[in-house]
């Protein structure tokens, strides 16, 4: 029971923490702080897939998302020297508050919806792609019930390559 | 759990990190002395005997230096920075086993810090979170030239780290499992009663691809560049001083006695040695004294390649690693899959 309680701790600080710095990454004006925000949210995340007994996940999130994805965007952003946003808008304060409340309002819907419908995801799906052998489940899962999607999904990644490819040569050599 | 089960697995964990905190200066010892070997100088001779005290002096020096954070930079990232490059080092060794389990009091205690169903992908994690320590030291920095640095780091890690993981999953596919432990069992015993049963013979393309690629990713010579100092006066370093620079140095020898420890753990069979079955507590030390051998040979390739070779052109490390390196990773994997297919690999 105790080990329970430390773990709900853990998952709990992992899920504050992912939380706070997503905001962080929105509210911030430096775009390379957004996407240091971005990272430490991601790692958050794949603190709570561990907690979830999904490691595969976790190591997938940190390995693409913070590893490779978002080690791009910082490039870009540090190659590009992108400065600090201005704030743009009016100053009012009603503004502000009325975009406050918009966005209270919205996540109370969105928390009120997640408590009705969130539990009745299939627990089966998350039980044979995180528990146990989990590596082994989630390969059978990819290569079998999901095979068509998965290879369409990597068509259309192939596509996105190859259409990046094309809009990014020089226009002499067309 | 209890108490008993919560000291042992501090003590699992916490020995190996220990353990390559206490012997760090050795390789950096190492290096200075193996520098002069390979240059026909004596190198350091003046602070004890052959120098041995010389990475003690150099930490002394290292406290007692001021610490400069110039003007113009990002202050919080500037320092966050050497931290980030210092942990992700350090935290990868948790996967990695160091000794076969241990019975002791009636529990059998495996001699690796987390024996997680994950353990390589694990490390593969934390290696491209280490990118970070070093981009956003060339980028707070505020300087061109540690953020060109910066910059070829995360470019060459990144592209680099595909050959690497390519190469590797021709281990992974060889044994079944993500898990370090499974790797090494799948090690122990020998062909045909003399050759030993290690990965680096079926796979030898695997093991080179990946011994390659550990270079870069732990941006040692010949692929250096994010540091060149002929170009980029000390690359992504270049802003820092005193301990934080310290902090840098210490990352990047931690770092080689990983991807050592890791290459053995892959490719030369972890701590079983082939023609010898652990027993108890001294088959125990044998073979924690075999990875150890096993790694601080590959640190010493890691030196004696450092003064050996020039440092390669930006350009022919991109080319060497995307039309070289991962062309033959991949054809190794395939190999790897026929033997799989044809069971001549368990």
């Amino acid at each position: 029971m105790a080990a329970l309680t430390a773990t709900r701790l853990v998952f709990d600080a992992a899920a504050t923490l992912a939380i706070v710095f997503a905001s962080v990454m929105v509210i911030h004006r430096h775009p390379v702080k957004s996407v240091l925000a971005l990272v430490v949210s991601f790692f958050a995340l794949s603190i709570a897939y561990v907690l979830l007994s999904a490691p595969l996940i976790a190591a997938v999130q940190v390995i693409v998302y913070a590893g490779a994805i978002l080690v791009l965007f910082l490039f870009v952003l540090m190659l590009l020297n992108v400065p600090e946003e201005a704030r743009h808008g009016s100053g009012r304060p009603i503004h502000r508050i009325l975009s406050a409340a918009a966005i209270l309002v919205f996540a109370v819907f969105l928390l009120s919806l997640l408590r009705s419908h969130g539990a009745t995801a299939s627990p089966a799906v998350g039980a044979s792609a995180g528990g146990g052998a989990d590596v082994a489940a989630a390969a059978r899962l990819l290569f079998s019930e999901h095979l068509l999607s998965f290879e369409a999904l990597s068509v259309l990644l192939l596509a996105a390559l190859v259409g990046a490819f094309a809009l990014a040569r020089p226009e002499t050599q067309r | 759990m209890t108490a008993t089960d919560w000291l042992i697995t501090a003590v699992r964990v916490l020995a190996p990190v220990l353990a390559i905190m206490l012997i760090l200066p050795i390789p950096m010892w190492l290096e200075r002395r193996g520098a002069g070997l390979i240059q026909d100088r004596p190198g350091p001779n003046r602070v004890g005997p052959f120098g041995l005290l010389q990475p003690l002096a150099d930490a002394v020096k290292f406290f007692m230096k001021e610490d400069l954070i110039p003007a113009n930079t990002d202050r919080l990232l500037f320092v966050i920075a050497p931290g980030i490059a210092l942990f992700s080092a350090l935290t990868t060794f948790a996967v990695i086993p160091y000794g076969p389990a241990v019975t002791v009091g009636g529990r059998e205690i495996p001699l690796v810090g987390a024996d997680v169903s994950i353990g390589i992908l694990y490390l593969f994690a934390l290696t491209s979170l280490s990118v970070y320590g070093i981009v956003l030291a060339g980028w707070s920095s505020n300087n061109k030239f540690s953020l060109i640095g910066g910059i070829r780091s995360g470019a060459q890690i990144i592209s680099y780290e595909l050959a690497m993981t390519t190469a590797a999953a021709g281990v992974i596919l060889a044994a079944g499992s993500f898990r370090l432990t499974d790797v090494v069992a799948m090690q122990t015993g020998t062909w045909l009663g003399f050759i030993p049963r290690w990965n680096v013979f079926p796979q030898f393309l695997g093991f080179a691809v990946f011994y390659v690629a550990t270079f870069a990713e732990t941006n040692r010579l010949p692929f250096d560049l994010p540091e060149a100092e002929a170009e980029l006066v000390g690359g992504y370093h270049t802003e820092y001083s005193a301990f934080k620079f310290a902090m840098f140095f210490m990352a990047e020898y931690v770092n080689m006695i990983v991807a050592s420890a890791l290459t053995v753990t892959l490719f030369f069979g972890g701590w079983s040695l082939p023609w010898y079955e652990p027993h108890g507590i001294g088959g125990v030390i044998v073979s924690a004294l075999a990875f150890f051998a096993k790694t601080a040979f590959f640190v010493w390739v890691f030196i004696w390649v450092r003064w050996t070779l020039p440092r390669f052109r930006y350009d022919q490390l991109m080319r060497l690693g995307w039309k070289a390196l991962l062309p033959v990773a991949l054809l190794n994997l395939l190999w790897v899959a026929f033997l799989v297919v044809k069971r001549w690999l368990p």
